[in-house]
């Protein structure tokens, strides 16, 4: 009874107050804050430690911030609302995504591309409840294996929703009921993302759905309409056009791919998925939506004004983009701020104003990308433990998982002409690669943008097979300040998907061989 | 030496291995823009906040010598034991005032004695 009386840690003018005024034992709900000022005053023997890093967020950004601190020997707790590691990208994201990508890409190869290769197969179907426990299974082996992580660098994991009491300390509600708050000498934000609404449609994750829907349709639709050909809707777009949905992709820009995208690339691959069946409309806006009856409907016009039209689709997937996810955190009761479109404002060194309350990941500045989420991760702890970090913000790959894959890293050409910068191109086509050839998979081009008069990469664009892969050859490149003859004049083996790479290379500062 | 002067004139590549990384010994800590920031400038609540923030002691100072502050800085495992050496012993009242033993007040005690039913009566 005393041990709750007079719990612990505090200073001694709580209890001078006490003394003051010895009245108010007497009132029972001023008794609660009396003891609760005594608990301010007196510590148990082994007071509750102080924190060396307190994460909020276990998305990408948290959790390899909080193993590289653990690493470094700092003494850090991670706080993860979701009930599992990993956040949006292992849980909802680029993970779940990438199961269903690779195996209804199967599905569709086994349905259309087998016989031309010498192989028959007898009757297909389509299973989609075990292709999504598949899903779960891939999922739920990296999280639990983050758990592992986070238990083998001495990590503490708290689960539930952490928000400033002060500038120092968390409270957090535990999933599991109750609460608790623990102290940080320094504080990570890294709360994430979250899916950008369409205004007029309700987001019920099964007719109108986000990316968190569209990884769990329990049938496949008949006709499913994507608003927004950036990344996220062309892949899910793709997804369930193999599995035989009808989709429609609408696109408020002249091109899809996103505003990275070189346009030569947006085109070629393009044309691709059309043939792979899907539709598209550019430059036209959805101007409003109803999502009353069974199917939705969509008022789309030109995005310049013109002829309106009404889409109607059994599903209609919302995909314009994510915006960071910072509400209940309390930001307001340490006076941190945002910018305008919802980012927390930090400088060079992941420092918000409160200099020990750092922020990384898709809530604050730059693409909002799992790898480069880690790798502030990386860079934020260093600069705790090291006092420097450095993540290179202009050899960020992107990569789009389609079939076949688009990746880039550096400037496009469009961006190369705004800058007014003289600039040469090499491209090389994979219908001129041997590997490619041997694959019956030819679709794609390898393209290079670098400095007319120093030869120095400045971007690097790729629509083919495995351009996810073959884009790290490329960021390496422009991380180290390569020229094209420097790749060019780099034995790749023969033969192989990076030939197409090298050629490419090689037809930039001079002539490709094969091609 | 004619076959050194040939090879010698051969393409250089731009990529050079540059050496063992060595940790800078001067790191600039002034608040600049993060590199992606689409104003390239920080608000005026940064430099206002550093100018009267005092967190483990004044902030201006802490940044000149330890960037962190001089508590929290680095990991408690790099201070070291805390054991004093043999045949050392310390005396609690030479260390700062909050180390020191809180003194039990007259309301403690009597909750004590009374088995705490002296905060209810």
């Amino acid at each position: 009874m005393f041990s709750r009386l007079l719990p612990r840690t505090a200073t001694r003018s709580a209890l001078q107050a006490q003394n003051q005024a010895p009245h108010i034992l007497r009132s029972s709900p001023i008794t609660c804050l009396l003891s609760d000022r005594i608990s301010q005053r007196r510590g148990y023997a082994t007071p509750a430690e102080e924190k060396d890093l307190v994460i909020i967020g276990g998305g990408v950004a948290g959790y390899v911030a909080a193993i590289k601190a653990g690493q470094e020997g700092l003494k850090v707790a991670c706080i993860e609302k979701r009930g599992s590691l990993g956040g949006t990208c292992l849980n909802v994201g680029c993970i779940p995504s990438k199961s269903l990508l690779n195996n209804s890409h199967l599905y569709h190869q086994i349905l259309h591309d087998t016989k031309n290769r010498g192989i028959e197969v007898g009757d297909v179907k389509l299973n989609l409840e075990q292709m999504m426990k598949a899903k779960e299974t891939s999922v739920n082996g990296l999280t639990k294996g983050i758990e592992f992580l986070f238990k083998k660098n001495n990590v503490e994991y708290i689960k539930g929703t952490g928000a400033f009491a002060d500038e120092h300390t968390v409270k957090v509600n535990l999933v599991d009921g109750g609460e608790t708050s623990v102290r940080g000498k320094n504080i990570f934000i890294a709360t994430g993302s979250e899916s950008t609404p369409f205004p007029g449609l309700t987001i019920d994750e099964k007719k109108v759905i986000t990316s968190t829907g569209a990884i769990a349709l329990k049938q496949v639709p008949k006709k499913m309409v994507v608003i927004g050909g950036g990344i996220i809707g062309l892949e899910m777009g793709s997804v369930w056009s193999r599995l035989g949905a009808e989709v429609t992709v609408v696109e408020f820009l002249g091109q899809i791919g996103g505003p990275g995208m070189d346009a030569e690339i947006s085109k070629n691959i393009q044309k691709t998925l059309a043939k792979q069946g899907m539709k598209f409309m550019l430059n036209t806006k959805v101007t409003q939506g109803d999502d009353s009856g069974e199917i939705v409907k969509l008022d789309v016009e030109a995005a310049k004004g013109g002829k309106a039209q009404t889409l109607e689709a059994d599903v209609v997937l919302v995909a314009i983009g994510r915006r960071p996810y910072t509400s209940g955190l309390g930001l307001e009761t340490i006076g941190l701020e945002t910018d305008n479109k919802g980012r927390l404002v930090i400088d060079s060194e992941y420092r918000t104003k409160i200099p020990h309350i750092r922020v990384i990941g898709d809530c604050t500045f730059g693409p909002m990308l799992a790898h480069k989420a880690e790798e502030e991760g990386v860079a934020a702890v260093e600069f705790l433990t090291k006092s420097y970090g450095h993540v290179n913000y202009g050899a960020i790959p992107s990569v789009m998982y389609t079939h076949p894959e688009v990746a880039w890293v550096g400037q496009n050409e469009a961006e190369l002409k705004e800058a007014g910068v003289k600039y040469k191109v090499g491209t090389f086509p994979f219908s001129a690669n041997s590997r490619a050839k041997t694959n019956l998979d030819t679709d794609g081009m390898v393209k290079f943008l670098a400095d007319a008069e120093t030869d120095r990469i400045l971007g690097v664009h790729i629509v083919g097979p495995n351009a996810g892969e073959m884009i790290a050859e490329g960021t390496l490149a422009l991380e180290y300040g390569a020229s094209t003859e420097d790749v060019g004049r780099t034995s790749h083996a023969h033969p192989t998907l990076a030939e197409a790479f090298k050629e490419a290379a090689m037809a930039t500062y001079s002539k490709a061989i094969h091609y | 030496m004619r076959l050194t002067r040939v090879l010698l004139q051969k393409r250089q590549p731009l990529i050079k291995f540059l050496g063992k990384r060595h940790t800078p010994k001067q790191v600039d800590h002034t608040p600049h823009a993060h590199p992606a920031s689409p104003t390239h400038e920080l608000p005026e609540s940064f430099a206002s906040y550093r100018t009267r923030a005092q967190q483990h002691g004044p902030l201006g100072a802490a940044q000149t010598a330890q960037p962190y502050g001089a508590i929290g800085g680095r990991p408690g495992r790099a201070l070291g034991p805390v054991e004093p050496k043999k045949g050392e012993y310390w005396d609690r009242n030479e260390l700062p005032k909050r180390f020191h033993r809180t003194r039990w007040t007259a309301a403690e005690m009597e909750a004590l004695e009374s088995g705490g039913a002296s905060m209810f009566g």
